[in-house]
């Protein structure tokens, strides 16, 4: 729930963001009041249109049938979801770049085993880093 | 959230009809504050039972998570970080909705101080970072053990559901009812804290992390699938070599004053390390 994410870039400045309030997917959960108000505060400070409603109904009924994208995330409820809508539409899925980067093959069985891989990229700043994540290399130069 | 290119106007239902499960556009607030929001989710879930009515602290959006992030000090962190009053961030509920990106709590991080200073504090986001990447390669182990229990007990030991006097925060363990107390009243705690409690949960009270984990997201303003239940894993053995277990005197340590760790109050959490591995785990063999 932000505007920097890069859904945004990705989706261009003609894409409508909106915001789906589940209620039923948050009583599922049991979600208490608490947490159902920083949501939805945090919804409300996108100053974007907030839709009520079960997710896959808000979506066909506003997209109908054009492009949707959509901030990844690995939560099977909503990966289901943009599943079922990508039969009948195109869904493209935008994550965000990971803190670290780590070979793909990489133990992480452990946590300070994958620590040990990713602690180099991860202590490194993003303005250190070209675009592709790979860190900048620096030669300084004495005169 | 979602984008959609705009092809066509759509109708939907102006009016709000919270009952229907057809959807409908939530009208802007005409006030701001905690106040109107609060009616508004009340509006939006009939189900809610009436007695739950606590909230937060931290406030939801942009702002909020500003502030905190304004706040850190990765440094004080590196050293306070297990103490129950240590330089926190409380980002979290903010990471944990998207509302904060951990690129950019890390960027801060290294503007403050020196890659080696915001070690600590940038391991704690790449504990994020890894149970997120385990949920995105294995969804099934949010909620399914991923090893088995190295507490001498099977998973049939342990009972589905929370007693109800661990619901209601009336346990009689004074420092575990005060950190249900916050738990219920705020949606926070400290990490410590939550290990505190779901040690207990899991090895004093014998009941299975899943019924823990569930409370937990149920509340947790930074309530994480991945986060949360793959700690609870941690906790209860299931996903680390050994049970995390605690002792009265290391709760001492890491507490503050507002937290009750009188003897008198904590009796069952009272003792050494080796006289509480012998109650808690029969079954194994003393190995601390």
């Amino acid at each position: 729930m932000r505007l920097d994410h890069p859904v945004f870039q990705a989706a261009g400045g003609s894409a409508q963001p909106i915001f789906i309030w589940d209620t039923q997917e948050h009583d599922k959960r049991g979600y208490s009041f608490k947490r159902r108000v920083f949501i939805y505060e945090s919804a409300q400070a996108l100053n974007i249109p907030i839709y009520a409603g079960e997710p896959h109904e808000v979506l066909s009924a506003l997209s109908d049938g054009s492009v949707l994208y959509a901030a990844d995330t690995p939560d099977p409820y909503i990966q289901q979801i943009l599943a079922e809508l990508g039969r009948y539409q195109d869904v493209v899925k935008i994550g965000t770049e990971d803190l670290s980067h780590i070979p793909a093959n990489a133990d992480m069985g452990r946590f300070f085993r994958f620590w040990n891989k990713a602690k180099k990229s991860a202590l490194t700043a993003s303005w250190e880093k070209d675009e592709t994540g790979h860190m900048i290399r620096t030669e300084r130069h004495r005169s | 959230m979602g984008l959609y290119r705009i092809n066509s106007v759509v109708n939907l239902l102006d009016k709000q009809r919270v009952e229907s499960t057809q959807p409908f556009a939530v009208a802007p607030l005409a006030q701001s504050g905690r106040e109107a929001v609060s009616k508004r989710v009340r509006e939006l879930s009939p189900n809610l039972p009436a007695s739950d009515r606590a909230v937060g602290e931290l406030k939801g959006g942009r702002g909020g998570a500003e502030q905190c992030l304004d706040a850190i000090d990765p440094v004080k962190y590196g050293s306070s970080r297990n103490h129950l009053d240590g330089a926190v961030t409380q980002l979290s509920p903010y990471i944990r909705h998207g509302v904060i990106s951990m690129g950019e709590v890390r960027d801060r991080a290294l503007k403050l101080s020196t890659p080696k200073q915001a070690e600590k504090f940038i391991q704690q986001l790449l504990w994020r970072e890894y149970w997120q990447r385990i949920y995105t390669a294995h969804p099934e182990r949010i909620w399914q053990d991923v090893e088995a229990y190295k507490t001498g007990f099977s998973p049939e030991d342990y009972a589905d559901n929370l007693p109800r006097d661990i619901l209601e925060g009336r346990t009689g363990v004074g420092c575990i009812d005060g950190f249900i107390a916050q738990l219920l009243g705020t949606g926070y705690l400290h990490n410590h804290a939550r290990l505190y409690l779901a040690g207990y949960i899991c090895h004093w009270r014998r009941v299975k992390w899943q019924a823990g984990a569930q409370w937990f997201l149920a509340h947790l303003l930074d309530g994480d699938p991945a986060s949360n239940n793959l700690s609870w894993q941690w906790v209860a053995s299931t996903f680390s070599h050994k049970p995390y277990y605690f002792n009265l005197e290391n709760v001492d340590k890491f507490s503050g004053f507002n937290v009750d760790t009188r003897p008198e109050t904590n009796a069952p959490l009272a003792g050494s390390y080796e006289t509480l591995f012998a109650r808690l785990f029969p079954n194994l063999e003393p190995s601390r």
